[in-house]
């Protein structure tokens, strides 16, 4: 079995631990924000955050801050700092406030307003990575790779996954609050403008952490599908939070061993698991759903 | 008895500073006083400005001209003495989202605790107490998508009263609930207004509701046009509050308002088998016939 070889061989374990590593601080970060994003119908401002990315991307390439790094004997790639993952976020948390600020209710409706973004950022990240020096592949920041995560990019993904676990619970209430009852939450001294920004920023980190492994593309997946899996199965606070984060957990280190043993792109395979998991919700709460009605049928 | 809310000379506009010269505003010079305990119904068509007053009210809007005054304090003051209850409409609220009635009204009575601050025991009790205030504690740990709109409706009330307010603004309560439950809950407004001596301010476009569950009603649109027990109403006085709303759809309109003890015709104001009429039958109709 090949996961078994490359997480316990010399020669492969440091390469692919850092990956695996960086994969559970993703799925912790992905699973707090995934409820909000499914039921606050942010799955597409949050894919529009995440292909802001590419942008980002490559503003960060054009002002050199992706090195070309040798690592062990396999392969070259890119390796980031913390100014790529500032500038990088900074560029998503624009694109989200820009949304905001060029939608309207008459000519251009907020999705008009992502729609805008997301292909004007893919442009010009398309763009300024062609005249930059030479950095990260299309491939790689579209699909992710395991071979692009080092020990400095794991310990930034779990430096976030705390610091955004951490505002998640420092204002859990307010942001529930404004997930149950946007229109009421400011009579309670909740400001909706607020937890919207405080969202878009926490969507815009985990995106960001999420993109070396998943891939701009597919980051927007692991930040909707554990939430929409966890949803399927319970009404219940705790159980759905619960859900959303053994699903996360679940998917990414089942798509990584995937992607160990059949030689996929980890973004490709870890979306791949988390939605046959919520087809599988799906179905049984179809089912059970039906059962329920022939039960009341035959009563 | 003193004063709850005190509007004096309230003016507001939504326009720029500058393009407010001569821009149509959208309350104009709102003077009015709700005494402590009474029960104010604010009646009035669409975008007569109700939501506007009842956003003063919470502080959440500055008015341009005049002031509010609530229990003798700025209205910011007061909501964040949480002397304000508020109750939105239910149709606002995302009902997908994992919670239960008891999760809700907790939330009420937690939401300005510090973050590590757990729910107090002496929160608990009053949680515990609003939703056997406004009886639901049978559907408690019900998941809120699962409620029917009267029982959300208790839930959302129970939210505004685990604070212990005295003062509760209701805004359009009863919009998606049929007429048996907009009954039920003009006279649950009634118990819990005399149960916790409370004001209530209840901003509706429906008359049955205000009739049913208010002492006195003011008339709103844009500017105030009476204040009254709805008993008082006057068929000019509704013709000319809802004359936008109303002309649109019917054309030359008549208005016949009066009171079920004034009523010869046994058909109106029936259906009220425990007794609580509707005092004032509304009749709109075209041609100038009722």
């Amino acid at each position: 079995m090949k996961t078994i070889q490359y997480l316990t061989d010399p020669l492969y374990s440091s390469l692919f631990w850092p990956g695996v590593l960086a994969g559970i601080a993703m799925a912790l970060l992905a699973a707090g924000l995934s409820v909000f994003v499914v039921v606050k119908r942010l799955s597409f401002i949050g894919q529009g955050i995440s292909h802001a990315a590419f942008g980002g991307a490559g503003l960060a390439a054009i002002l050199g801050l992706s090195a070309t790094f040798a690592r062990g004997a396999m392969q070259e790639a890119p390796l980031y700092g913390i100014p790529q993952f500032a500038v990088i976020t900074l560029f998503c948390l624009g694109a989200g406030l820009l949304v905001g600020l060029i939608a309207d209710k008459e000519a251009t409706r907020e999705d008009a307003a992502i729609g805008i973004i997301l292909v004007a950022s893919m442009a010009l990240g398309a763009i300024l990575l062609k005249i930059a020096p030479p950095g990260p592949t299309w491939e790689s920041l579209l699909f992710g790779s395991l071979y692009n995560i080092g020990m400095q990019d794991t310990v930034i993904a779990w430096t976030l996954a705390l610091g955004v676990l951490l505002t998640l619970w420092m204002t859990r209430r307010s942001l529930i609050f404004w997930a149950f009852d946007e229109s009421a939450s400011p009579a309670f001294g909740v400001s909706p403008r607020t937890m919207k920004f405080v969202l878009l920023t926490l969507l815009a980190i985990t995106t960001v952490a999420s993109m070396k492994l998943a891939g701009v593309v597919l980051a927007t997946a692991i930040l909707v599908l554990p939430g929409a899996i966890a949803l399927q199965v319970s009404t219940r606070l705790v159980p759905v939070f619960a859900i959303s984060f053994g699903s996360a957990l679940a998917g990414v280190l089942a798509g990584i061993v995937l992607s160990f043993e059949l030689d996929w792109s980890p973004g490709p395979a870890i979306v791949t698991v988390l939605t046959g998991a919520f087809l599988v919700a799906k179905g049984v709460r179809m089912l059970r759903g039906r059962a329920g009605t022939h039960g009341v049928a035959a009563a | 008895m003193s004063d709850a809310i005190v509007y004096d000379n309230v003016s507001y506009s939504y326009a720029p500073r500058t393009a407010r010269a001569g821009a149509p505003r959208a309350l104009e010079r709102i003077s009015l006083k709700v005494r402590e305990g009474e029960r104010l119904g604010i009646l009035g068509p669409n975008g007569g400005g109700k939501s506007t007053l009842l956003k003063l009210t919470l502080g959440l809007l500055s008015q341009q001209e005049g002031t509010i005054s609530v229990f003798g304090q700025s209205p910011t003051q007061a909501r964040d003495k949480r002397l304000i209850g508020y109750v939105p409409q239910r149709v606002d609220a995302e009902l997908a989202f994992p919670l239960s009635g008891r999760q809700v009204v907790q939330l009420g009575a937690a939401i300005a605790n510090k973050p590590w601050q757990r729910l107090s025991l002496e929160q608990r009790e009053d949680v515990h107490e609003a939703l056997v205030t406004v009886g639901a504690q049978a559907f408690a740990e019900k998941h809120v998508g699962a409620m029917s709109g009267g029982q959300l409706q208790r839930i959302l009330i129970a939210r505004a009263l685990a604070s212990k307010p005295k003062l509760l603004l209701l805004d359009e309560p009863t919009v998606g609930i049929d007429p048996a439950g907009q009954q039920q809950f003009a006279s649950l407004l009634k118990q819990i207004a005399a149960e916790k001596q409370l004001t209530v301010v209840i901003v509706s476009h429906d008359l049955r509701t205000i009739a049913a569950g208010c002492d006195r009603v003011a008339c709103l649109s844009r500017t105030l046009h009476a204040h009254t027990a709805p008993e008082g109403l006057t068929p000019a006085v509704l013709a000319e509050v809802f004359k936008h709303d109303v002309a649109a759809i019917f054309g030359e309109l008549h208005v016949d308002a009066h009171k079920a003890s004034a009523c010869t015709d046994p058909t109106h104001h029936h259906g009220h088998g425990d007794g609580s009429h509707a005092p004032v039958t509304i009749t709109v109709s075209k041609g100038g016939s009722s």
